[in-house]
């Protein structure tokens, strides 16, 4: 396996630290959040999955409009509730240059559909605010809102009512109204309502009302919910061979946008799997026997999120409580009680395995009002089902063949399945009836936009530019033939094979020595060692054979087994630094297709030991691009990883990366700090002097996380910049890159819808107001809709135009040497992206920094 | 107020009617001054064959609130249970007459009568035991008699209580209502008081009226309301919908003929001999549903095709609880597109090769559309640029 192949079919990083173990029995069944990954369509094989935002509101609370109030008070006094959209966060009026417009004006126009909805409002539209008082006062929540209601015909049929604030839609005669009701037993109540707020449209006590309002629209069409989205249980497909269903959905979010408020939704799909945990462990003992299923199980179920059968509700399974089992018993009040005899009573569910041991999860979760987290939750395995995919799962071929038959829509389909959402919406009586009484409406349509197609690059290499086919954005097929920037020639390389594959070894050697020439790579013949197909001799060929003026290593892996591959990384990236290429034979078994492999691993090769391959133009001198990104370990301790790469040349051709392992409780920017410091220091030893401009790419920001990003990490890295010396003042600019969002553009080409072509900027309509922020859709698919990548520019000392920071990165999608074409993110981003991953999944200990000046982890 | 039981009082109850359920089994259950929905939720865990359950209540906005906590849970859906569930609930009194209340095999009235003015109460009976007349149904109310034990109750417990009767006063109600409508009842309650105060009765009374006579209004057919107002409707998905039946047993028999096939696939990789076929680790089953013993038809190959014979299918437990006879899977699985059966339906077809994952490079010479033009040649410099702009 090439190492892309392996990034490929990464897993996910399960996130969350995890609490002591130690497992005091307790069902907690208030607690417990829905954080189940999601897995967005199209992503099932998925890059670096973020870890499932904590602290999603709870389901309780969106039952009802009037209980999503109490969470605006929530929010405003705890701070408990996580701003998923990170609205609140303004840096854009921070920022002069971009104060007036925030638009770039390079390319051609093009039309443009995305996946928006305008929100109408009958003119006039304001949210009312009102306080109730009762006199004598009512200690019923429930009394209080019976005796309010009364009213109707004073009040109208739309409110929502919490106990003390009332909303109405409408603004009734007088700004205090006194009411008169009479409880049943003759007691008569005074009621005095008083006007205390009118909120605008776009206020956010309005827009958080806009989502719960939504959620009710969802339900009423009998939609699903599972974590923050929704499901149709009514339409499922399935996949028979795993016990998997998947459930067709929506993600929707209400917000602000530069013009109006939109309902932006994207069509989502939840994997679900009608097997218990319990039917796992059977499989799996019956697997590996009594003796090693223990190890086998904690291994295969920590980290898993399951599902109760008894309610909705998701749980991670953080530890397994091998000497509990439903007989044990718990407290419940005063009493004891055995979990048998709990399912029994509570939910009328038979225990038929009795000798089952419990699950443990550690909620972390606040009780009810605040109270400390309830302790671990014990959960019995026949209760549970699995949920997501697991990596052998991923792993297949033809579940995840079947998986993207249906998820994977094509952007005719998905504008099917989305305007099939709004006439649903459209057509449902209740719907409707619920949405005119508020007085508000839904555009019928999906917003039309004007985007821009940058115009597209020159490729520059070895002294010759070419031009590349915009649609494909991809110049595999051109830069044949063509030499190198600059090549690294192997006078004293490795190669490693088992007996198995000495034939295999030796084509492979042949065709790279064929393809190596007219890239202008010279080319000995390397020393070839063969090994015994275990572990402890390969590591052992390694130590014996790989010396101090080895220049490469390449490892022919029999199988895409991921212990050897971990082995030759851990060995050759700490102990023994030295540029290393995995391959799995497989991979060069097809003789038809070697010559393509082939020249794949000769341009890695020559990445690697510190070659370049070509370049774009950038226009601007004395510059230093960063990318950050991080990724979530699953082992070692749950650690976090955070990769830097900068860039050290004119060209974006030459980086340096750096990586750290996050300490607990540390921030990911407090680590970095060192080592941008770092690469300002490289940059003046390559350069003999400092960048006068730093443009920070910062990836593996969470959804609601850019207030801390704005807040604490552009003043850290200020900070660390300064360290260089107290006159050194570069203009800078941070950038927080998502890709996972969920805006989607279509295009109308040839009649048909279809994906924007590669290049396209969207920086109207669709953006936030409050942001400089713009979409790019750099990368060509060919199957299914292409993702946006969405740039935030949270500052910006530099005064370059909207117009050159579009342009600038969408030049340095072009700079990602391991794929011969347009990737989504900007090369340093994708660099770093890979750093952390290898780092995360293989070596977990920092790489020996006699590396940090070359692209070793490609 | 606080009740000193232990569970509190109110679990009690719903504990009494859900015993109750248990023994007599109801089809079709009504409860009245359902508000929360309390007991509705708890009767749908513990269904024991309840197929219809319905829940009244005159306060709309209570059923509002809560009318979504009675919806499927996501695991209703993962493993559909065997028999149908039908959840409503409407808006209404229990004065007035309701024809699509009439047909129940039990209505509950938990502590709803005592919120009823006296002269209501007389309509009441004439409503649910008259015009409803359902096979049972189970009323429960105060023991007003009860009352100097429970600590700082002056008056009601509640304050819509419009009265509190004494064990005599109950059974001087329910007594007439048996001789008006053909019931017969007996008393019983939950939360007893200890030592000597026992004599006081139960704090909560309760009556189980039976009907005395057979109605035939159980089997007639559902009707439209007409007086209550429908709030909120759910079919739970059941094996009894013949969609979800057939999806359900579909996607257990591929499960199973796909387990077979790679254990197949992988016993012939072990051997590394194709046409050797090693005996099965199980030789022979027996067939209860078929009486007698047969062969065990072992899984081959043929051609591109791994053969699974039904028979093997069949073994599945999960299989045999789904459908009752060999006969009814096949005819089953013979109507579904998604399984590749042989004409005689006695061998379920499953490829042989999985599909290889394929790198292919795709050597199309595509015309090259004219989206943007090529960035000029022209050099740029964006720090001149810039630099123009601030020194004007």
């Amino acid at each position: 396996m090439t190492g892309r192949a392996r990034a490929r079919s990464r897993g996910r990083g399960r996130g969350q630290e995890p609490a002591a173990p130690g497992a005091q029995p307790s069902i907690s069944q208030e607690a417990a959040k829905p954080v189940m990954p999601t897995p967005p369509e199209g992503q099932l094989v998925g890059r670096g999955r973020q870890k499932p935002a904590p602290g999603a509101m709870s389901e309780e609370a969106m039952m009802q409009i009037s209980a999503g109030f109490q969470q605006v008070k929530i929010g405003e006094r705890g701070g408990r509730r996580r701003d998923f959209h990170d609205s609140g966060v303004h840096t854009r009026q921070l920022m002069e240059h971009v104060k007036e417009s925030k638009t770039g004006v390079s390319g051609t126009a093009i039309e443009l559909r995305a996946n928006f909805m305008r929100l109408l409002s009958r003119p006039m539209w304001a949210l009312y605010q009102y306080h109730v008082d009762f006199k004598p006062p009512m200690e019923s929540r429930r009394l209080r809102s019976a005796l309010l209601f009364q009213h109707e015909e004073t009040l109208g049929k739309a409110h929502t009512f919490d106990g003390a604030i009332l909303f109405l839609p409408n603004k009734l005669h007088n700004t205090e109204t006194v009411l008169c009701s009479e409880t049943r037993n003759g007691e008569k109540v005074e009621i005095t309502v008083t006007l205390t707020n009118e909120l605008p449209p776009s206020s956010p006590v309005c827009l958080q009302f806009y989502n719960i309002l939504f959620r009710r629209i969802l339900r009423i069409l009998n939609m699903q919910q599972i974590g923050r989205h929704y499901y149709n249980p009514d339409d499922p497909f399935n996949i028979p061979q795993h016990r998997l269903t998947i459930w067709p959905g929506f993600v929707t979010t209400i917000l602000q946008y530069e013009s109006s408020i939109m309902l932006c939704t994207d069509v989502s799909h939840k994997v679900l799997r009608s097997e218990t945990v319990l039917d796992f462990m059977y499989s799996l003992r019956q697997q590996c026997g009594d003796q090693r299923f223990p190890e086998a199980c904690t291994k295969e179920l920590v980290g898993l999120i399951i599902l109760t059968k008894y309610n909705n509700k998701t749980y991670r399974i953080d530890d397994i409580a091998w000497d509990h089992t439903p007989n044990n018993t718990f407290k419940k009040g005063d009493t004891e009680i055995s979990f048998k005899n709990y399912f029994k009573t509570q939910y009328g569910l038979d225990i038929t395995d009795g000798n089952q041991v419990l699950l443990v999860s550690h909620v972390k979760r606040l009780g009810p009002s605040g109270r400390p987290p309830p302790g671990p939750a014990m959960l019995v395995p026949e209760f549970c089902y699995l949920t997501g995919l697991t990596d052998k799962m991923r792993a297949d071929f033809n579940i995840m063949k079947d998986l993207a038959s249906h998820t994977r829509l094509s952007p005719e389909q998905r504008e099917g399945r989305i305007n099939r959402l709004i006439s649903n919406i459209n057509r449902n009586g209740d719907v409707q009836n619920e949405l005119t009484t508020w007085g508000l409406s839904f555009e019928n349509r999906l917003l039309s936009l004007n985007g821009r197609v940058l115009p597209s690059e020159r490729i520059i290499q070895g002294g010759r530019a070419y031009e590349y086919n915009p649609w494909t954005a991809d110049w595999a097929k051109e830069m044949r033939g063509l030499p190198l920037i600059s090549c690294m020639s192997l006078d004293n390389w490795l190669m490693f094979y088992t007996r198995r594959n000495a034939d295999v070894a030796q084509s492979l050697l042949q065709t790279l020595n064929k393809v190596s020439g007219p890239m202008g790579i010279r080319m000995q013949r390397a020393i070839m060692i063969e090994y015994e197909d275990r572990q402890e001799s390969l590591l052992r060929a390694l130590q014996q054979n790989v010396a101090r003026e080895t220049q490469m290593v390449v490892v022919i892996l029999p199988t895409n087994r991921k212990d050897k591959y971990d082995c030759v990384k851990k060995y050759l990236c700490v102990d023994c630094p030295t540029p290393s290429q995995c391959v799995v034979s497989r991979t060069i078994s097809k003789p038809q297709a070697l010559m393509t492999v082939a020249t794949k691993i000769a341009l890695q090769m020559n990445c690697k030991m510190g070659g370049e391959l070509w370049s774009v133009e950038i226009p601007l001198r004395q510059l230093m691009i960063v990318g950050i990104d991080c990724y979530h370990d699953t082992s070692a301790g749950k650690r976090s990883i955070g990769a830097l790469v900068a860039s050290l040349n004119q060209g974006m051709s030459r980086w340096f990366s750096k990586c750290v392992l996050q300490n607990r409780g540390q921030e990911i920017i407090d680590a970095l700090k060192g080592s941008l410091q770092a690469a300002l220091k490289a940059y003046l030893k390559y350069n003999n002097s400092l960048p006068s401009r730093i443009i920070v790419y910062r990836d593996g920001v969470g959804d609601g996380m850019l207030q801390s990003v704005v807040d604490y990490e552009v003043p850290q890295i200020m900070q660390s910049i300064k360290t260089m010396g107290q006159d050194y003042e570069p203009k800078l600019t941070v950038v927080v890159v998502k890709k996972r969002i969920s805006s989607r553009f279509f295009a109308r080409i040839d009649g048909k819808i279809a994906n924007p072509p590669p290049g396209t900027v969207i920086d109207n309509e669709v953006t936030r107001p409050e942001w400089y922020d713009f979409f790019i859709v750099s990368q060509a698919v060919r199957f299914g809709c292409v993702a946006p990548t969405h740039y935030n520019v949270v500052y910006d000392s530099s005064g370059l135009k909207p117009d050159h920071m579009q342009r600038l990165t969408y030049k340095l999608c072009h700079m990602y040497y391991n794929w011969q074409g347009i990737v989504r993110v900007p090369a340093p981003c994708q660099y770093a992206h890979k750093l952390a991953f290898l780092v995360g999944q293989s070596i977990h200990k920092e790489p020996n920094m006699n590396l940090d000046d070359f692209l070793y982890y490609l | 107020m606080t009740t000193p039981f232990s569970p509190p009082l109110y679990m009690q109850r719903y504990q009494f009617v859900i015993d109750y359920v248990k023994t007599y089994r109801p089809k079709k259950v009504i409860d009245f001054g359902c508000a929360e929905c309390c007991l509705l939720k708890k009767l749908k865990f513990h269904r024991n064959g309840i197929q219809l359950l319905v829940g009244v209540d005159i306060n709309s906005v209570v059923l509002l609130k809560r009318m979504h906590t009675l919806a499927p849970l996501i695991s209703d859906y993962l493993q559909p249970s065997d028999g149908p569930l039908t959840i409503e609930l409407y808006q209404g009194s229990v004065t007035e007459r309701e024809p699509c209340t009439r047909g129940f095999d039990l209505v509950t009235c938990v502590e709803l009568i005592e919120h009823l003015e006296l002269v209501e109460v007389a309509s009441f009976s004439e409503v649910v035991f008259g015009y409803m007349s359902p096979g049972a149904v189970i009323v429960s109310t105060p023991n007003s008699e009860f009352n100097p034990l429970l600590p700082g109750l002056r008056g009601f417990r509640n304050y819509d209580h419009k009265f509190e009767w004494t064990r005599a006063e109950f059974q001087t109600w329910a007594h007439n209502v048996c001789r008006d409508y053909g019931y017969s009842v007996h008393f019983t309650g939950v939360g007893e008081a200890v030592g000597h105060w026992r004599e006081v009765g139960f704090c909560t009374q309760i009556a189980v009226f039976q009907r005395n006579f057979h109605d035939s209004m159980s089997n007639a057919e559902r009707l439209e309301p007409s007086v209550y107002r429908l709030m909120y409707k759910v079919v739970y998905p059941s094996l009894s919908d013949n969609n979800i039946y057939q999806r359900t047993l579909v996607n257990e028999v591929l499960y199973e003929a796909q387990h077979l096939r790679q254990e197949w696939l992988s016993r012939m990789d072990s051997s590394n001999n194709a046409h050797f076929c090693a005996p099965p680790l199980m030789h022979l089953f027996q067939h209860g549903a078929e009486g007698g013993t047969r062969d065990w038809q072992p899984v081959y190959q043929q051609g591109g095709t791994i053969c699974v014979p039904l028979a093997c299918v069949w073994s599945s437990p999960r299989v045999r609880a789904l459908c009752g006879s060999v006969q009814r899977l096949r005819q089953e699985l013979l109507e579904d597109e998604r399984v590749r059966m042989s004409a005689d339906g006695t061998v379920l077809n499953l490829p042989a090769a999985e599909e290889e994952e394929e790198e292919k490079e795709v050597e199309e010479e595509e015309d090259v559309k004219a989206v943007s033009v090529v960035a000029n040649s022209v050099e740029e410099d964006w720090d001149r640029e810039l630099g123009c702009c601030g020194n004007i």
